[in-house]
C-alpha cells in the first residue's frame, strides 16, 4: 500500500467525518427552531419541521405530510447514519461487503439533494406568497440551518472516496481528488 | 535528463484544517438556538370563562397595538366552567406579568357608535392586557370583555347620580356647548339601590370647564315638543340620538367656581333649564385642534420659496 494512497484515505475519511458531524450539529437548531411562520388572512403560525409534518397531517394531507417527513426528518438522519457506517467500514478495511457499501454510498449521493426540497419550497413560498396582511410567509432561522446541514451533508458524501471500501490491486489507484 | 525530485508528503495535513468546519457549525448552531431562547419570555396561564376564538399558536397578545405574546394552548379547566390559557411572553414585555395587571379578550365591536377591532374579523380574537405595578405572577383570571378604561389615563373623571339610566352606555359622548370633551366610562347602580351612577372622562384639555357649580344633563334622545304653533324635534347629534349622551354648562359670572376635583359627584338632569343654554363663562382651554404650530407653518413656506 502506497503512502500517498493511505494519506489519501485518511483525508477522505477526515473530511467525511468533519462535514458529518457538522451537519449532525447544524441538524439540532434545524429540527428545534422554527423554519416558517405563515400567516394567511391573519391566522399566524409558526412551524418547526416536526410541527409542520404533523400540521399536514392532521389536517389529513397524509400524502404531503409523508413527503415531508421523508425529505426533511427521515433523509437528513438516515445519511448521517449511512455515513457513519461507512466510515466504519473503512476503517475495518475492505472486506466482502464492498459492493453492498458501494450501492449505499451511490444511495446517499442520490437521495441527499431532495432534503433541499424544503429548503426551495420555503424560498419559494416566500417569494411568491407575499399579500400584505391577506397571506404572507416569513422563513425563520431554523430553514438556514436546515439548509446548511444538508449541504453539509451533501459535502460529506462527496468527500468520501467509496475506492476506500475495496481492497487494492497491483496497480495503484489514480488520485484525481 | 532532468528528473524532478521526488514530492514530499506532509503528514500533518490531512487531519487538522477540515475539523474547523464542525467547530464553525457548533458556534453558529450554538448561537442560533441562543438568540431564539433569549427571545423567549416567561409562560403565564390566564383563565378566562369563555374560550371561544382563542386558538393555539394562533391567538396574540397585543398590547398598544403590538403583539408581545402568543397563546400556547387552550385547555378546559378541570372543574369544566371555564378554560384555561397558556401564554408565552416575550421576553422584553415580560414585565407585564404582575399581580394587578388585568388580561382580557378583545372582539370585534360593531355598536351605534363606531366599529372597533374590524381587522379582528379575520384574524380572530386577540387577549389584550393592562399591565400594573405589581411583582410579577404567572396565574391570571381574565375577563371576557374590555375592561372600563383606568383611572390613571388622561383627563379628569367625575360621577353622576342619576334617578334612570336612560340611554347611556359606555362610549357614549359628553358635550359641551355640544362639543364633544369627553365620554361616558361606566356605570352602575348605587349602593342603596336607589340612583344610577355614571362615570365619565372629560379630555384632558377642557377638564377646566368642569366646575363644582357646573350642571349636567341628559342630552341623549330626541324631544319632541308639540303645541299650538307646531313642532319642535330636538336632538344634539346623530350620535347621542342613539348611543345616549351627556351635556354640561358652566355659570358664569364675575367669579368663576374652583375647577372640580378628579371623582367628584354631580346630579345628572333630566333636562336642561333654559337659562343653562345661556351661561357663556370664560375659561382657557387647550384644544390640539386649534390653529396648526407656528413652526410648521414658517417649515411649509420655506419649501414652498424653494
Amino acid at each position: 500500500m502506497s503512502e500517498r494512497w493511505q494519506l489519501h484515505q485518511r483525508a477522505s475519511c477526515a473530511r467525511t467525518a468533519a462535514f458529518a458531524v457538522a451537519a449532525g450539529i447544524m441538524l439540532v437548531p434545524a429540527n428545534v427552531l422554527p423554519v416558517l411562520t405563515t400567516s394567511i388572512s391573519g391566522h399566524e403560525r409558526t412551524d418547526t419541521i416536526f410541527s409542520a409534518t404533523v400540521g399536514l397531517c392532521e389536517d389529513g394531507l397524509w400524502a404531503l405530510g409523508a413527503i415531508v417527513f421523508i425529505a426533511s426528518l427521515a433523509i437528513p438522519f438516515l445519511k448521517l447514519l449511512g455515513l457513519g457506517w461507512l466510515l466504519l467500514a473503512a476503517k475495518r478495511g475492505p472486506g466482502s461487503h464492498s459492493p453492498k457499501l458501494t450501492r449505499l454510498y451511490s444511495a446517499l449521493d442520490i437521495i441527499g439533494r431532495w432534503s433541499m426540497l424544503d429548503v426551495f419550497l420555503a424560498a419559494f413560498l416566500t417569494g411568491v406568497v407575499q399579500f400584505g396582511s391577506l397571506a404572507r410567509v416569513q422563513p425563520r432561522a431554523g430553514i438556514a440551518a436546515f439548509a446548511a446541514a444538508v449541504v453539509l451533508t451533501m459535502l460529506a458524501t462527496r468527500s468520501f472516496d467509496p475506492r476506500i471500501l475495496w481492497k487494492e490491486t497491483a496497480a495503484e489507484p489514480a488520485l484525481s481528488v | 535528463m532532468n528528473i524532478p525530485p521526488a514530492p514530499k508528503v506532509s503528514r500533518a495535513r490531512a487531519f487538522s484544517l477540515v475539523w474547523v468546519v464542525p467547530v464553525i457549525a457548533l458556534a453558529v448552531g450554538g448561537w442560533m438556538i441562543f438568540r431564539e431562547l433569549r427571545q423567549r419570555g416567561p409562560e403565564i396561564t390566564i383563565e378566562f370563562a369563555d374560550g371561544s376564538g382563542i386558538e393555539a399558536n394562533k391567538t396574540i397578545l397585543e398590547h398598544k397595538g403590538v403583539a408581545i405574546g402568543s397563546v400556547r394552548s387552550v385547555k378546559l379547566m378541570p372543574d369544566h366552567l371555564g378554560v384555561e390559557v397558556q401564554l408565552r411572553l416575550d421576553r422584553d414585555a415580560a414585565g407585564v406579568a404582575t399581580r394587578d395587571a388585568t388580561f382580557w379578550v378583545v372582539r370585534p365591536e360593531i355598536g351605534l357608535s363606531g366599529v372597533r377591532g374590524l381587522d379582528m374579523l379575520l384574524t380572530g380574537a386577540r387577549l389584550a392586557v393592562r399591565p400594573g405595578v405589581e411583582p410579577p405572577a404567572t396565574r391570571f383570571k381574565g375577563l371576557d370583555r374590555t375592561p372600563p378604561p383606568d383611572n390613571s389615563t388622561d383627563g379628569r373623571a367625575f360621577v353622576l347620580e342619576a334617578d334612570q339610566l336612560g340611554s347611556l352606555n359606555p362610549g357614549a359622548p359628553v358635550f359641551f356647548r355640544e362639543f364633544k370633551v369627553g365620554s361616558v366610562e361606566t356605570s352602575w347602580l348605587a349602593d342603596s339601590a336607589t340612583a344610577v351612577l355614571i362615570r365619565i372622562r372629560v379630555f384632558a384639555p377642557y377638564v377646566n370647564l368642569v366646575r363644582t357649580n357646573s350642571r349636567f344633563w341628559n342630552a341623549g334622545g330626541v324631544s319632541l315638543k308639540l303645541n299650538l304653533l307646531g313642532a319642535q324635534v330636538k336632538s344634539t347629534s346623530l350620535e347621542s340620538l342613539f348611543a345616549g349622551g351627556i351635556a354640561f354648562a358652566t355659570p358664569d359670572g364675575k367669579t368663576l367656581a374652583p375647577p372640580a376635583e378628579e371623582g367628584a359627584r354631580f346630579k345628572l338632569n333630566a333636562e336642561a333649564d333654559k337659562d343653562w343654554l345661556k351661561w357663556r363663562p370664560s375659561i382657557p382651554v387647550q384644544s390640539e385642534e386649534a390653529s396648526p404650530k407656528p413652526e410648521t407653518n414658517s417649515a411649509i413656506a420655506e419649501a414652498l420659496k424653494k
